[in-house]
């Protein structure tokens, strides 16, 4: 059994985890958003009135991940993604930015995590910042030069439907 | 046919169509050359700056805005557009970023001078042609200008031509 | 020659960063549609001739997987490539759109050039073949 699948498993105690989620954060901003992000420690001074994006997965891990990206990063952050100026930015596209910063975030992370694993990711939404109680949670801060992004991610124990149409779909 | 030499220095762009020319800059380390020809006016132009925003030291890019990424790419494709360039036509290459020590002793400065490259270029509507950036290495480097080649030497290695490569799929900028 | 060409994304952003490299590309792109999901890439496709749909997996209503496997059933839509933009980069699932017909298959993040690099291969390959 992967070790990840143990009842004892803790993605805060998981190292390949955290390296991954530290290279996964610079490479998605390098490449699409073209700005650096490094690892920051975590005060959270900022990020109560930061937008988020939640986004849950499912198959053969079942999870969730936050994205916070601090109120001051996000409209250059958006308008580099769109080749934009950042007073151009509306407010949608700044939801949307957040929203889909928070997929390929997540989405990239768990394919490099457990590139054998089957997947499905939710459409993510919008939300507020939630502090996830520790113990379970791998909780990561970055500093870009545009500003700050928390990002939080665990697994959680599927609901018995979810568990059920996991194992149907892999027996097929 | 003499082939004319037009050095371009740190903190310098030089730009022409004289097909007998090549625009050289030598010691990129963790500066950014950006190389611009149109296949066409064969309007050329080269970049060498030293650090990616005009914000740091505003009265430095009134004196020479070639130092900054954010100051010297738009001049420089103000100019090769004033040579007669196209902006649909041009094809564009980036050189250098390495990560070296610089004066304040960070590694950082070659990769942040890429990324404003990229971004600016990106908001420009420029995608790139081709690429030689990161590592460690020092790389000087040469546009023909009747050719619209690009030629980087770097380190100690042979010269070789940096033909059309499309930026990676993921930047994974140590190496 | 003008392509035209379908994306397919949930998110408008990401829709626009795609657009934006067709833009760049150098394709003359004669009609460039948009759809949000599964359904609504066929709806398109009922009424539109595309030469390339690009489309992501998970969307809400049908999802990409479930997109191509109508495409390859329809006789007509089963010769328009497809070309797959994802961030799952699972091995699973490469495979199985891979099997399902698709011709390409990127991984989000990725480069405006890589974009621009995989519609020439795909694009080419159909001139290519002269469908």
């Amino acid at each position: 059994m992967p070790p990840e699948l143990k009842p004892t498993y803790s993605m805060d105690q998981d190292v390949a985890a955290s390296e991954t989620a530290q290279r996964v954060a610079a490479e998605v901003l390098e490449t699409m958003f073209f700005t650096e992000a490094e690892l920051d420690p975590c005060e959270h001074a900022w990020i109560s009135p930061a937008p988020a994006a939640r986004i849950h997965f499912e198959g053969s891990h079942f999870g969730e991940m936050l994205l916070c990206v601090s109120t001051e990063a996000v409209d250059p952050i958006a308008a580099s993604f769109l080749g934009l100026d950042p007073t151009e930015v509306t407010d949608v596209q700044r939801g949307q930015m957040v929203q889909e910063l928070s997929n390929i975030l997540c989405g990239a992370m768990l394919s490099q995590l457990w590139p054998d694993s089957t997947l499905a990711l939710s459409s993510p939404e919008l939300t507020q910042w939630q502090d996830w109680p520790a113990e379970g949670t791998l909780h990561r801060c970055f500093r870009t030069p545009e500003g700050l992004l928390g990002i939080s991610i665990r697994l959680v124990a599927p609901s018995l439907n979810q568990a059920t149409a996991a194992r149907t779909s892999e027996v097929g | 046919m003499a082939v004319s030499s037009m050095i371009v220095g740190i903190s310098d762009c030089k730009v022409t169509r004289d097909a007998d020319s090549v625009l050289v800059t030598y010691a990129l380390g963790s500066c950014i050359a950006v190389a611009v020809h149109d296949p066409v006016s064969k309007a050329s132009g080269l970049l060498h700056y030293m650090l990616p925003e005009s914000s740091i030291d505003v009265k430095k890019a009134e004196q020479n805005p070639f130092m900054f990424a954010d100051t010297g790419i738009p001049r420089l494709f103000d100019a090769v557009r004033a040579a007669g360039g196209d902006g649909k036509r041009m094809i564009v290459r980036l050189l250098g970023g390495a990560q070296v020590l610089d004066s304040q002793g960070v590694f950082q400065i070659g990769k942040r001078n890429y990324l404003a490259a990229r971004r600016i270029l990106w908001k420009a509507g420029i995608l790139i042609a081709g690429e030689a950036v990161g590592g460690e290495v020092s790389r000087t480097t040469r546009l023909e200008v009747g050719t619209g080649r690009v030629w980087v030497r770097e380190g100690g290695a042979i010269e070789r031509e940096l033909v059309h490569n499309h930026a990676p799929k993921k930047r994974s900028f140590s190496e | 020659m003008a392509y035209s060409v379908l994306i397919v994304d949930d998110s408008p952003v990401m829709r626009s960063f795609i657009r934006r490299v067709l833009a760049l590309s150098g394709f003359e792109v004669g009609e460039c549609m948009e759809a949000g999901n599964g359904i609504e890439a066929l709806t398109q496709l009922s009424a539109h001739r595309v030469d390339v749909i690009l489309t992501d997996i998970n969307m809400p209503g049908m999802n990409g997987e479930e997109l191509l496997r109508r495409l390859g059933a329809d006789g007509v839509l089963k010769t328009t490539p497809a070309v797959v933009i994802s961030t799952d980069a699972t091995n699973e699932r490469i495979v199985r759109m891979i099997e399902l017909g698709a011709q390409g298959y990127m991984s989000k993040p990725f480069t405006p050039e890589t974009l621009r690099e995989e519609l020439e291969r795909v694009l080419g390959a159909r001139d290519a073949s002269g469908a």
